[in-house]
C-alpha cells in the first residue's frame, strides 16, 4: 500500500449539462428532465439465487434498467447421469432417474421404464398400466403446484406458495403410503410397478380429487387473476409459436404459445390412447386472455389448468382399475436384447426422452436422457434482451426450470 | 405415418444423404451368434448432408419434421472406428417420429452444425461436442455447457480415462 501514490489532485467536478428536454409546468415554472448516463453492466445472477430455482447462473448484461443480453451457464449440478447409466445394471439405474427432475420422479421412472421395455418388448399388466398413469398424473399435479407456488414467490406473492404446499403435502403422503418415499419414489419399475396400492389408498386418492378441485379455485382467485400478478406477467416474455417450435420447447412452454400438441394425445403411450378416445381430458392452450399469446401469464395458466385435467385422468383411472398383478414376468437380473429405442413421454415440463442402446448384456451401452428443462432454458438467451431487469425474474420463473434436469 | 411410409417418402423426395434404413429383426435360428435386433427403426444418413437432410424433411409437407427433439452422440465401443450421431425428429402436425443416425469417424469427427435448421440444435451440439469430441462446423458458440471450460477428454467416449486429479484435488 505504501508504494501506492496518493492522489495529488482531486478530480474536478464535471459541469452538469442541462438537456434540452425541458417542459413548462402549468404553474409557469420550467422543469428540466435530468437523466443519469448509464453504460453496460454485467451482473451474475446466480449460481445461488432464489429465482434460478437451484444452481443456475445467468450472466445478465444491463444498461440501466434494460437487459441487453443474457447468457445461461449450466453444469453446476452435473452428476454424470448418462455415464452412470453405462456403468450400472438396468434396474440399478432407476433410482438415478428420480434425481434429474426431482419434482416429478414418477414421470422420470416411467420414461426410463418405457424405454427399456420398448427394447425388451414385455407385456405390462393392465393394473400396473393404470397405476402408472394414476401416479404419473398425481405427480404432475404435485410438480405444477411447486411450479405455480414458487412462481408466485419469484413475483413477490408469498401466500400462494403455502396454499400450494398444503395440497402437495397430501400428494406426497399418498405416495409415501404406496411406495415409502416422498420425493424420489423409484415406484414405477421395468415391467410394471413394484408394489400394489395398499387397502383404502384408491379411496383416499378419490377424496384428494374432490378436495383438490375445490382448492384449485383458491389458487385461481388468489394468484392467477390477481391484478398485480397479471400486471407483472401479461405481455412479458412473449414466445411466438414459430420460436417455440424452432427452439424445441415442449410441454406447457409450447402449449402456452398456443401450439396444440401434447404427447399424451398425439404420440400416445400406455393407456393414453384409450383415455383420449374416451374424451376424458382437454389440452389447455395459451390464448392471450390477459395479454399476448405466449406470454408468462399464459404459460402459468396452462399449468394451472393442467392440474384440473390431471384430476380428470385420475378419476378415469379410479373408474377402470381392476384387480390383477402389478408387475410382469421380469427376471431379477434384467438382460435387454441387443437393440435401441427412443421413447419420449410428456413430463410436467415437456418431453422427457430416453435413448437406450443395448448390446444384449446386463448394462446399457448408451443411456441418453433428453431433459425438457435443458431445451426450455435455451430460449432465455433470446427472450431476455430488451426486457426490464425486474421482468427477467418473471421470465426465468415462467420457464419452470429444474436444475437437476438441465444438468443431469 | 409409420416408419416404412416415412422411408418411402424420403426416397421419393430424394432427401439428401439418405443411405439406408435399419429395422428391428428377429434372431436367425440357424445362427447361434445372431441375437437379432430389437427396439425401433432408424434411417442412416451421410453425416456431411445432415443439415441439408434436416432442412429437406422439415420443409416437405408430407413429412413436416418441424421439431428437432434430440441430438446426441453414441460411442458404441472403444474398438469401433466410428461414433454415432443420433437425431430424433418429431412432426407436430402429423404426430410421427423419426430416428436418424449418422456415422462419424473418430479420426475426423466433424459434422456440419444444424443450428441453421433448428435453434434447438444449439445446446445439444454444445453438449455433444464436449462429451464426444464431435466438432460441429458452423456452430456460433461451441463452448462447454455442462463441463468446466478446462476439462480434459471426452467423458462419454468408451476409451475415456477418469482423471487422477482436478486442480490439485485428488479424485481417487
Amino acid at each position: 500500500m505504501s508504494e501506492m501514490n496518493a492522489p495529488t489532485e482531486l478530480p474536478k467536478p464535471k459541469t452538469v449539462e442541462i438537456p434540452e428536454t425541458a417542459r413548462t409546468l402549468p404553474s409557469g415554472e420550467r422543469e428540466f428532465m435530468l437523466d443519469v448516463s448509464t453504460s453496460d453492466l454485467e451482473i451474475n445472477m446466480g449460481p445461488q439465487h432464489p429465482a434460478t430455482h437451484g444452481v443456475m447462473r445467468i450472466l445478465i448484461r444491463t444498461n440501466g434498467e434494460v437487459v441487453t443480453g443474457g447468457q445461461v451457464h449450466l453444469g453446476y449440478l452435473h452428476r454424470c447421469a448418462e455415464k452412470i447409466g453405462e456403468n450400472v445394471e438396468w434396474l440399478q439405474y432407476l433410482p438415478y432417474t428420480d434425481r434429474y427432475d426431482y419434482l416429478s420422479a414418477m414421470n422420470n421412472n416411467l420414461g426410463y421404464s418405457l424405454a427399456v421395455e420398448a427394447v425388451m418388448g414385455v407385456e405390462i399388466p393392465r393394473r400396473a398400466t393404470i397405476l402408472r398413469t394414476l401416479c404419473a398424473e398425481l405427480n404432475r399435479i404435485g410438480s405444477h403446484l411447486v411450479a405455480f407456488g414458487t412462481y408466485g414467490l419469484d413475483i413477490g406473492a408469498f401466500t400462494p406458495f403455502f396454499y400450494c404446499f398444503r395440497e402437495r403435502e397430501w400428494m406426497m403422503a399418498l405416495f409415501e403410503k404406496i411406495c415409502g418415499a416422498r420425493l424420489t419414489y423409484s415406484y414405477i419399475r421395468i415391467g410394471g410397478v413394484f408394489n400394489d396400492a395398499p387397502v383404502g389408498w384408491l379411496k383416499e386418492v378419490e377424496r384428494f380429487c374432490d378436495v383438490f378441485e375445490e382448492k384449485w379455485q383458491e389458487y385461481y382467485d388468489l394468484l392467477a387473476v390477481n391484478h398485480i400478478f397479471v400486471k407483472r406477467t401479461a405481455d412479458i416474455g412473449v414466445i411466438s409459436p414459430e420460436m417455440a417450435v424452432d427452439y424445441g420447447l415442449t410441454g406447457p412452454m409450447l402449449r402456452g404459445s398456443g401450439v396444440d400438441f401434447d404427447l399424451r394425445r398425439d404420440v400416445p403411450y400406455m393407456a393414453y390412447d384409450e383415455i383420449c378416445k374416451a374424451g376424458v381430458f382437454d389440452i389447455p392452450l395459451g390464448t392471450g386472455e390477459k395479454g399476448t399469446v405466449g406470454d408468462c401469464w399464459d404459460r402459468v395458466y396452462v399449468r394451472l389448468q393442467e392440474m384440473l385435467e390431471s384430476i380428470k385422468i385420475i378419476r378415469w383411472c379410479l373408474g377402470v382399475i381392476e384387480d390383477g398383478p402389478v408387475i410382469g414376468d421380469i427376471p431379477k437380473v434384467i438382460k435387454v436384447p441387443p437393440g435401441e429405442a427412443y421413447v419420449g413421454i410428456e413430463n410436467p415440463r415437456g418431453e422427457l426422452g430416453h435413448y437406450i442402446l443395448s448390446d444384449g448384456g446386463k448394462v446399457a451401452r448408451r443411456c441418453r436422457v433428453r431433459g425438457p428443462s435443458f431445451c426450455n432454458v435455451a430460449v432465455l438467451e433470446q427472450l431476455l434482451p430488451g426486457t426490464f431487469l425486474a421482468d427477467s425474474v418473471a421470465i426465468i420463473g415462467s420457464t419452470d426450470v429444474v436444475i437437476g434436469e438441465t444438468d443431469r | 405415418m409409420d416408419f416404412n411410409s416415412i422411408h418411402q417418402r424420403l426416397l421419393a423426395i430424394n432427401a439428401p444423404g439418405v443411405l439406408s434404413a435399419d429395422t428391428p429383426r428377429a434372431a436367425d435360428p440357424e445362427d447361434k451368434a445372431d441375437k437379432g435386433r430389437a427396439g425401433e427403426a432408424f434411417v442412416l444418413i451421410d453425416r456431411s448432408e445432415a443439415l441439408n437432410f434436416l432442412l429437406a424433411v422439415r420443409d416437405d409437407a408430407a413429412l413436416a419434421f418441424d421439431m428437432l427433439v434430440d441430438l446426441t452422440g453414441t460411442d458404441p465401443d472403444a474398438e469401433d472406428e466410428d461414433l454415432w450421431l443420433n437425431l430424433h425428429l418429431l412432426s407436430l402436425a402429423h404426430g410421427h417420429r423419426l430416428a436418424v443416425k449418422a456415422m462419424v469417424p473418430k479420426s475426423n469427427a466433424v459434422v456440419p452444425s444444424m443450428v441453421a435448421a433448428h435453434m434447438a440444435a444449439h445446446y445439444h451440439e454444445r453438449e455433444c461436442s464436449e462429451m464426444f469430441g464431435i466438432h460441429f462446423e458452423g456452430n456460433p458458440d461451441l463452448r462447454n455447457i455442462l463441463l468446466p471450460d478446462d476439462w480434459i477428454g471426452f467423458p462419454l467416449r468408451k476409451d475415456y480415462e477418469f482423471p487422477k486429479e482436478y486442480h490439485g484435488v485428488s479424485c481417487e
